[in-house]
């Protein structure tokens, strides 16, 4: 089965380039240009791990990140940001994300965090 | 980035010197001159790191997003403002044009940049009034044309566009808005598409537009005489990169009649909704709905021959290009059919015919006396004459090696002999080509026989796009046929055709028994990585109807096997799977036209000015080459006592053409006779490079044997000092004290940079080299990087490449490190001169870098006589 892998940004080119690098990864990908759909598709279906931008308008990134670790606390979550912003950062740490990218984000790291994270979830 | 410190500890000793000599021109004066010129270089080297990392950010391994873009601009548009002005003020600003050039690029950038369309324009622009800037409304195929005619000089036939801002006036008119904004947002079927194409073949031409074509008809008849005009789709792609060829309509013969050209523009535009072209849309990532489409009308040229000239063979052999050539007007190639001459011609300095294949040419399209064009016999004296004689194959190959240095990729160009046997450029679009360094599957795959449980069927045809494909036979008697075919098919069928751009989402591979490598269709194919064969015998009758084939085509060879081998799919990979694929990917990446490729390449051949620069890039460049022109002008306008101590060329073994202008205790004696030798240079590390450069073997004075390109002579041309003291233009300029050199060199194409400190303070010391050169092909050009960034990189530099560019870096090191790989350094600018006549292959670059670090200097030009 494949591992399914929810994109959150709200530039276009980000969850399509994310989309394009993953599914090469042999991922089932989806993508979203904001949290509300993402977190009502949440509800219907299983991600392993969400990707999501920091900064959105309406329900921005560190709410999908306490979201997500309420209420599905098996998915993991990976933060990127257009900011290099320690506190941010911290914050995001602290609210159990699994890493934290400053934008542009390197695709080959991407990739391996998201495989560590998985491998994390087999063990577990 | 330069220490400041060390930039004053050197400006310092200048000023100590002036002060002890006491010399005409006052050390303020000369330290303000120099401080400037330090200036300029700095903001530059700032301006060149913030293009590199765009160029790293934005190639496809980074996620990136508009606010990165946005702020990596602002960066360097600071840096080069602060380069700008202080340019200005060095050279009393001799160069007005230039900060006028930089904004226009920067209002092209800001533009994709917002992302707001550019303000409506004229609907109607002649060829002689397009520029650089007019890309959105000229469209990327009339703008690029014109740009062979405005900047290459090359013949075009007149003639003028009706811009994009046209085509919105005559969708806003017939209010087409409403359907267009529904098929935008993908909820469009057939019947949508075929209702617009109605509305628009039976649209009104807006009355502002009408009226601009009116004029514009008279004023063609005036200038050029002729009666008879193309009109032809140049769609206002975004990015100009691809090529789309053959998916819109070209309407040949109108006659130069204000209703006639209408009526041909509609029929134009209206076949960006074509079934056809919506499906290359959709492949390309191009959202349907949203394209605008600019239409070219151009004079006819009555055509003895035309053809299509590739300037790099398909597979990427980018030494070799193709000329394919008919009788009569050149539909007969571009579109599936006649058996065409072709010629494979070496790109050498004079072009050299390797192959030619002349083709029984039973019939050919000419302009007809009434309307349009019809199909006539060939005269039988003809039918197997070739259509090109050796002086025309010599002009059009060096016609199309001049447009492919001009747009920096290889290019798909449409050509034309009159009866006067002059040749004109119609088209020069992008080409898709295959990088050799992929091949397209390993050899093992081909085994003779057949693999477990798939026999093999037969072999043959001629490979157009290597790639696996598998799947049943679908046979397609009539290019129609192809829309009923079942996806996953193997298209099979008598003749290539761009009609099957339609299948192309399903297919999984094309045979056709006839066809050719220059046609629409394999254009398409390549573009859209669909492996694809073609001139491959009898296919229609070997192959069965529903038969289940593996279709393998490689640099091997072409081969069927029966059945589907799913274990030879599955390693196939992913066609198609690149960013490139990605419309927002390209849309973004767009801003990178306008920032690193390098255009103003020699400023003794090419019209060196400012309104030549279109890049960034250029314009740094320009401002580098004139600031030092301008620091050796100064410094010899100055008192005799002062020119002669200041600036002086320096004889050396090995003609490089180098001034020294020394900033104190950088040469040690007087020089004689306004001549330094090397014995008299005492600058550290100025002295170190020399001695690399001139290390026996390093500098190679003979020719490199065979495959001396067309730019190697230009390479070996160094600047003779003599004929240049009256001029400002290419100095090789070391800008020198005990410790410290600035020196700006350039062989050929190669434009080495070298700033360095180099004390008995380590932590003071730093070198920065730089790197860049364009001109020749792509491939070679990142080789040429590839190799350079090796060798520098196992010295300890910090190597960064982008394009055209390599910034190395390196800084800490001890002072005898220091020398040893100033020395080092030095041997590699001179052993780098010759590189681009080498580097046929990525093996070179490893091997001869592995040599360059065992001291051995010797390039053998093909790497199959290099002993391993």
């Amino acid at each position: 089965m494949k591992y399914k892998i929810m994109v959150i940004d709200d530039e276009k080119i980000v969850g399509d380039m994310a989309k394009m690098s993953l599914e090469q990864e042999g991922y089932e990908v989806e993508t979203f240009l904001s949290a509300e759909p993402a977190l009502a598709r949440l509800k219907e279906k299983k991600f392993n791990v969400v990707v999501t931008d920091y900064k959105m308008k309406g329900i921005d990134g560190m709410e999908v990140l306490r979201t997500v670790k309420r209420d599905y606390p098996e998915t993991t979550v990976i933060m990127i940001t257009a900011f290099a912003n320690l506190d941010a950062a911290i914050e995001a740490l602290r609210g159990d994300v699994h890493d934290f990218f400053p934008k542009p984000v390197k695709i080959k790291e991407l990739k391996a965090s998201i495989r560590r994270a998985l491998e994390k979830e087999n063990a577990a | 980035m330069l220490k400041n410190s060390s930039i004053k500890k050197a400006i310092d000793t200048v000023s100590g010197m002036f002060n002890r000599r006491k010399t005409a021109v006052t050390p303020e004066q000369f330290r303000a001159l120099f401080d400037r010129f330090k200036k300029v270089l700095d903001s530059n080297n700032s301006a060149l790191e913030v293009i590199t990392d765009m160029g790293e950010k934005l190639g496809g391994d980074y996620l990136f997003d508009i606010v990165y873009v946005g702020k990596a601009y602002a960066d360097l548009k600071r840096e080069m403002e602060c380069s700008l002005q202080q340019f200005g003020e060095l050279t009393g600003n001799r160069y007005p044009r230039l900060p006028e050039v930089f904004k226009q690029i920067d209002s092209l950038v800001l533009n994709v940049l917002s992302e707001q369309p550019a303000l409506p324009g004229p609907f109607v622009l002649f060829f002689d009034d397009i520029s650089e800037g007019s890309i959105q409304a000229a469209g990327g195929k009339i703008a690029q044309l014109a740009e062979v005619k405005n900047h290459l000089g090359l013949e075009v036939p007149a003639g003028f566009v009706i811009t994009t801002a046209a085509f919105e006036e005559f969708v806003e008119l017939n209010r087409l808005e409403s359907l267009l904004s529904r098929i935008k947002e993908g909820s469009f079927g057939e019947s949508d598409l075929e209702e617009l194409q109605e509305l628009i073949l039976h649209g009104t031409v807006p009355p502002g537009v009408s009226g601009e074509i009116v004029r514009a008809v008279e004023r063609l008849r005036k200038n050029s005489g002729s009666s008879v005009i193309a009109v032809r789709s140049s769609a206002g792609e975004e990015d100009g990169d691809r090529s789309f060829a053959g998916q819109f309509r070209t309407v040949l013969g109108v006659p130069l009649r204000p209703e006639s050209v209408e009526r041909a523009y509609r029929k134009v535009i209206a076949s960006l909704f074509s079934a056809k072209a919506t499906a290359y849309q959709r492949q390309t990532g191009h959202p349907v709905g949203s394209m605008k489409m600019a239409v070219g009308c151009m004079a006819m040229v009555d055509a003895v021959s035309s053809g299509v000239i590739y300037t790099s063979t398909p597979d990427g052999d980018a030494q070799t290009m193709m000329i394919s050539a008919a009788w009569g007007l050149g539909e007969a190639i571009v579109e599936a059919g006649a058996n065409a001459d072709l010629y494979r011609v070496a790109k050498d300095r004079e072009p050299r015919v390797i192959t030619n294949s002349i083709g029984r040419k039973e019939s050919r399209i000419v302009l007809s006396a009434e309307d349009g064009t019809i199909e006539q016999p060939v005269p039988a004296e003809l039918r197997d004459r070739a259509c090109l004689s050796g002086e025309q194959i010599a002009v059009l190959a060096e016609q199309a090696m001049r447009i492919e240095r001009y747009f920096g990729s290889p290019r798909d160009i449409e050509w034309a002999v009159d009866k006067q046997g002059r040749a004109r450029i119609l088209q020069a679009r992008p080409l898709a080509v295959r990088t050799r360094e992929q091949p397209a599957k390993p050899a093992q795959t081909l085994t003779p026989g057949g693999n477990a449980g798939h026999p093999e069927l037969f072999r043959g045809g001629e490979m157009v796009q290597p790639g696996i494909g598998a799947g049943k036979v679908f046979l397609a008697g009539k290019p129609g046929d192809s829309l009923k075919m079942p996806k996953g098919s193997v298209l099979v069928a008598p003749h290539d055709s761009s009609l099957f751009v339609r299948s192309m989402p399903l297919v999984s591979a094309i045979i056709t028994e006839r066809g050719s490598q220059t046609s629409h269709m394999a254009a398409l194919c390549r573009e859209l990585g669909i492996p694809t064969i073609v001139n491959m015998p009898d296919a229609m009758q070997l192959l069965k109807h529903g038969q289940e084939v593996t279709v393998i085509a490689s640099d091997e060879g072409v081969v069927l096997y029966s059945g589907i081998d799913r274990s030879l799919l599955a390693g196939a990979g992913q066609n198609g799977q690149q960013m490139e694929a990605l419309y927002e990917f390209r849309k973004k990446r767009y801003i990178l036209r306008y920032l690193s490729p390098l255009h103003l390449i020699d400023p003794l051949m090419d019209e060196f000015l400012p309104e030549r620069c279109r890049s960034m890039h250029d314009i740094l460049r320009f401002m580098h080459e004139k600031s030092v022109g301008e620091l050796v002008e100064q410094a010899r306008t100055g008192s005799a006592g002062y020119r002669r101590k200041t600036v002086v060329p320096l004889d050396l073994p090995v003609p490089a053409g180098m001034l020294v202008m020394d900033m104190g205790g950088g040469l040690l004696n007087q020089p004689l006779k306004g001549k330094a030798v090397l014995g008299d240079v005492a600058s550290v590390p100025f002295k170190a490079i020399l001695r690399g450069m001139l290390h026996p073997g390093a500098w190679r004075e003979d020719p490199v044997p065979l495959n001396a390109g067309d730019f190697l002579s230009s390479m070996m041309r160094l600047p003779d000092i003599r004929s240049m003291t009256e001029s400002t233009a290419g100095y090789n300029l070391a800008v020198i004290s005990r410790d410290y050199v600035n020196m700006s060199i350039r062989f050929g194409y190669h434009f080495n940079m070298l700033d360095c400190y180099c004390s008995e303070k380590a932590k003071n010391n730093h070198i920065y080299f730089r790197f860049a050169g364009g001109a020749t092909d792509l491939t070679k050009r990142s080789r040429r990087l590839d190799l350079i960034s090796r060798i520098l990189s196992s010295y300890g530099f910090t190597v960064k490449i982008k394009g055209d560019l390599l910034i190395a870096r390196l800084a800490g090191f001890a002072r005898e490190e220091m020398e040893h790989v100033l020395d080092r350094t030095g041997r590699l600018i001179a052993f780098a001169r010759q590189l681009d006549a080498v580097l046929a292959s990525e093996r070179d670059v490893i091997l001869f870098a592995e040599r360059f670090l065992k001291d051995q200097y010797e390039l053998a030009s093909n790497s199959h006589s290099i002993p391993r």
